[in-house]
């Protein structure tokens, strides 16, 4: 437990999870907690954990979880020397089709997904519990206005988590160093390796089971692990056609209106 | 004109014997043309005074650097067999001006291009086979305040370069999606992928085949083609070795020479 949390006694916290998901909800962007609220990184998980708490009372169901500031780059842009997670919800799984009406300001990146076969209570159970590897994408829509946060904004506003998709499961192979890119409209507009990835997918999954394992999460047979971005994130226009490719993965599409 | 054409070769001449990076020859170098004017005035010196052919390079493949130059084209130089490095051998401090690193595929041609137009078919056919490889680029240019004129002129800043040694059937790989990360020790310093090279780097070995051709120079069986970056290029210092790596295609390595003299400075 950490000391914010602590004297707040868990009120403000669900106060800034609504805050978060009301502007979710109405496709409108605040300012940031941080501008307002004294908000430390653990304090922010409480945040997020409240924020998917409001959800699961919807009736999602979480399903995964996504990883970012996986790139160096993005690492060192925030100042920060590590990765942080958010969760995923069957509600943001995108099928072919997004309707980009209700979201504030979104953007789209390439990823490499996972999916798990078996649960997994640490880092060294990650890589055998993966029974397969999919080309993928986030779509990332930021809760603040600008798409501007500090790190325990962005953690607390669920790593701009928004919605998800990806392309047929393969069996696990070595995605260490695989091209992807993005189209949109059959333009590229990104382009990159998944070395990008800290290095290597497999190690933002390992990576992903140390924090679920250090939050009390076991990730669970059937979730999808978002590995992180192979490129920076572009604008999502509505009425676009997207498709992201990598290498032995095939492709994923998906069109907006 | 070209009296001001011998002065840029000789500037440029200068640069690489004093390894003193020389002004800009933009002043001297009227366009594109006058560029590779100026380019072919120092491979005649370099084929007469021995050097061998073994191919060429293609610079100013990726969107980003061409925006950057304001051109719409890509550019090419000549390699010579000396500037060829083993894999993993180190290279001398001094031995490129300004150096500079980036990953590229590398072709190996088992026919003539001889044609006015060739198709993707035509460089598929030629190709015995492709390797990974890094350019060491460097300029003879100050502070690397180029313009398309100046780097044209300045041999499309070559260096040196390091092949791979496993060769791989163009059939075998997808060039298209190639991985490209290169690591200084252990730590990533560019990643990129087969498509930031023109879209895909056999598109670049078209250009290069159609240009040399109308230029009465055409690619010949045994060149080597570098067929342009695959991400952002590294700058590098001394002491530095990178490791680049593409998908398909394997890794190769470069070494430079630590400074002696200003380490010991240091201390």
């Amino acid at each position: 437990m950490n000391a914010l949390a602590e004297t707040l006694e868990g009120g403000p916290v669900n106060g800034l999870a609504e805050i978060l998901d009301d502007a979710a909800l109405a496709g409108r962007a605040v300012p940031r907690l941080t501008d307002a609220a004294d908000l430390d990184v653990p304090a922010a998980y409480e945040v997020q954990r409240a924020v998917i708490e409001r959800r699961l009372a919807r009736g999602e169901r979480v399903i995964g979880v996504k990883m970012g500031f996986t790139s160096r780059a993005k690492m060192v842009q925030m100042g920060v020397d590590d990765v942080i997670w958010g969760l995923l919800t069957d509600a943001m799984l995108v099928e072919s089709h997004l309707d980009t009406a209700g979201l504030i300001h979104p953007r789209i990146e390439p990823e490499i997904a996972f999916l798990l076969e078996r649960p997994v209570r640490g880092p060294a159970d990650a890589v055998a519990a993966v029974g397969g590897v999919a080309v993928g994408y986030e779509v990332l829509d930021s809760r603040y206005e600008d798409f501007s946060f500090t790190l325990a904004d962005v953690i607390a506003d669920n790593a701009s988590a928004s919605g998800f998709g990806h392309g047929p499961w393969r069996p696990l192979r070595d995605v260490g160093n695989l091209g992807l890119v993005m189209e949109i409209d059959g333009r590229p507009v990104a382009s990159g390796s998944s070395a990008a990835v800290l290095g290597d997918p497999l190690r933002s999954l390992t990576a992903a089971a140390r924090l679920a394992a250090a939050a009390g999460v076991e990730l669970q047979p059937g979730w999808v692990v978002l590995a992180g971005a192979a490129t920076a994130a572009v604008p999502l226009p509505a009425g676009a056609h997207v498709r992201v490719s990598a290498a032995g993965l095939g492709h994923v599409e998906v069109t907006t209106r | 004109m070209t009296d001001n054409h011998e002065a840029a070769a000789a500037r440029l001449l200068e640069a690489y014997a004093s390894g003193r990076p020389c002004e800009p020859v933009r002043d001297l170098v009227d366009g594109v043309e006058a560029a590779y004017a100026v380019q072919s005035l120092l491979t005649e010196r370099w084929l007469a005074g021995g050097r061998r052919l073994a191919g060429r390079k293609i610079g100013l493949t990726s969107r980003a650097v061409q925006r950057q130059l304001g051109v719409g084209s890509p550019d090419f130089g000549a390699l010579f067999a000396d500037m060829a490095v083993p894999d993993g051998e180190e290279i001398p401090a001094g031995a490129v001006l300004q150096p500079r690193v980036e990953a590229e595929v590398a072709l190996v041609l088992e026919r003539d291009l001889p044609h006015e137009r060739h198709t993707v078919a035509d460089v598929i056919h030629a190709t015995a086979f492709a390797l990974p490889a890094i350019e060491v680029v460097g300029s003879r240019i100050r502070d690397w305040d180029i313009t398309l004129a100046d780097t044209v002129a300045d041999n499309a800043s070559s260096g040196l370069y390091v092949l791979g040694t496993r060769p791989v059937p163009l059939r075998d790989v997808d060039l298209r999606l190639a991985g490209m990360v290169i690591e200084r020790r252990g730590e990533q310093v560019s990643t990129g992928v087969g498509t930031a090279c023109l879209g895909h780097p056999l598109h670049a070995a078209v250009w290069l085949a159609d240009t040399l051709a109308a230029l009465g120079s055409p690619l010949r069986a045994g060149d080597t083609v570098l067929t342009g970056a695959l991400g952002p290029v590294v700058p590098v210092a001394p002491g530095d070795v990178l490791e680049a790596r593409i998908d398909g295609l394997g890794d190769v390595r470069v070494a430079f020479v630590q400074a002696g003299s200003e380490q010991e400075e240091a201390r």
